[in-house]
């Protein structure tokens, strides 16, 4: 029980601390960054490895302070060389903390972003400097993503578009099928589980679980080298097979009971 | 001169062909989004055909208040029925 009073406590600790680094950060050690060069790409690189410390460093404050635990199982599959038409890596999205995690495994990567943020005076030039993708309509989200795959990128993208609503079927939308195919690039999956429930969908940040949440981040081998379409497939049906592949895929492997 | 009922037959065979839809939901009133599971980027493909079959450049920005398939259907109507350009 107190335990679990801690937790709760912790966590908006945390989400207060987040907050006050995101100013902090955002005001101060931001600018200075940016005042270390004035080549784009050299940059893109200083801010997204920043911005992959800042949440290392936040993930292990997390569990620093016993708001959860966590495995991780095959890094190394991140750090594999990255072919010419670039890596996608999909992910479910069990919790708010998934993208945080995810971003602290991979000292580059693109990620993208709601749009909201460039219109937000704190995260503003954070993410103008990382170069991450604003979250816009179809088909210039497509080109901008395959922008940076086919230059050998890393992109995360979390084909659910939102967290995914517990004990219902996953859900998914067709724009990470739509961006590999338009690629042609490896697709790695990444399982993450959180047990029990923590920061999902339905409940409040200080809604502190019974036990201490565990999650299992699990970096899975690639489902293909190379996203394309079969022979004679229209791209509008490549893209609703591939859509249909991963939600099994990750159906079966999260043991939730199909739609 | 086409007649909106051979637009919406040829519509509803492109639909089919394209997106898999199965034709029973394909009526003048199924909206794209809700109703037919057609995003932003399926509607970049279905203009593409449309260009295609009619021969006609349609912008994005004539579809960009289109809705539902009768929507589509009046705007096609009114693309394929308009007056001739005089040659000159």
């Amino acid at each position: 029980m107190l335990n679990r009073i801690w937790r709760a406590f912790g966590v908006s600790l945390a989400f207060a601390l987040f907050g006050l680094g995101g100013i902090a950060l955002g005001f101060v050690a931001m600018p200075l960054l940016r005042m270390t060069t004035f080549d784009a790409k050299t940059l893109r690189r200083r801010t997204q490895r920043f911005v992959h410390q800042c949440f290392r460093g936040y993930i292990a404050l997390w569990q620093g302070l016993g708001l959860f635990s966590a495995e991780l199982h095959h890094l190394e599959r991140l750090r594999a060389p990255v072919g010419p038409r670039g890596r996608l890596i999909i992910a479910n999205h069990p919790s708010l903390i998934d993208v945080v995690f995810l971003v602290s495994l991979l000292p580059e990567v693109d990620c993208i972003v709601k749009r909201s943020l460039w219109r937000n005076p704190f995260l503003r030039w954070p993410v103008v400097w990382a170069r991450y993708i604003p979250n816009q309509a179809g088909e210039t989200l497509v080109q901008a993503c395959v922008e940076r795959l086919h230059a050998g990128r890393i992109l995360l993208v979390f084909p659910e578009g939102t967290r995914s609503r517990p004990g219902e079927p996953l859900l998914m939308q067709r724009g990470a099928a739509q961006i590999a195919l338009a690629a042609g690039c490896e697709i790695v999956p990444v399982l993450v589980r959180c047990e029990p429930e923590f920061l999902s969908k339905r409940q409040w940040p200080w809604q502190a679980p019974p036990v201490k949440p565990h999650f299992t981040i699990a970096i899975e081998a690639a489902l293909t080298p190379r996203a394309e379409p079969l022979p004679g497939e229209p791209n509008a049906l490549a893209a609703r097979r591939l859509t249909r592949e991963f939600l099994a895929w990750y159906t079966q492997k999260l043991g939730i009971t199909p739609l | 001169m086409r007649t909106e009922q051979e637009i919406f037959d040829k519509l509803r065979d492109i639909l089919i062909d394209l997106f898999e839809i199965e034709p029973a939901k394909i009526q003048l009133e199924a909206r794209f989004f809700e109703d037919l599971d057609i995003d932003s980027i399926d509607v970049i493909d279905l203009l593409l055909k449309l260009n295609e079959v009619t021969g006609k450049k349609i912008q994005a920005e004539q579809f960009k208040h289109v809705r539902t398939v009768g929507d589509v259907v009046s705007a096609l109507a009114a693309l394929l029925n308009e007056p001739r350009e005089r040659s000159a």
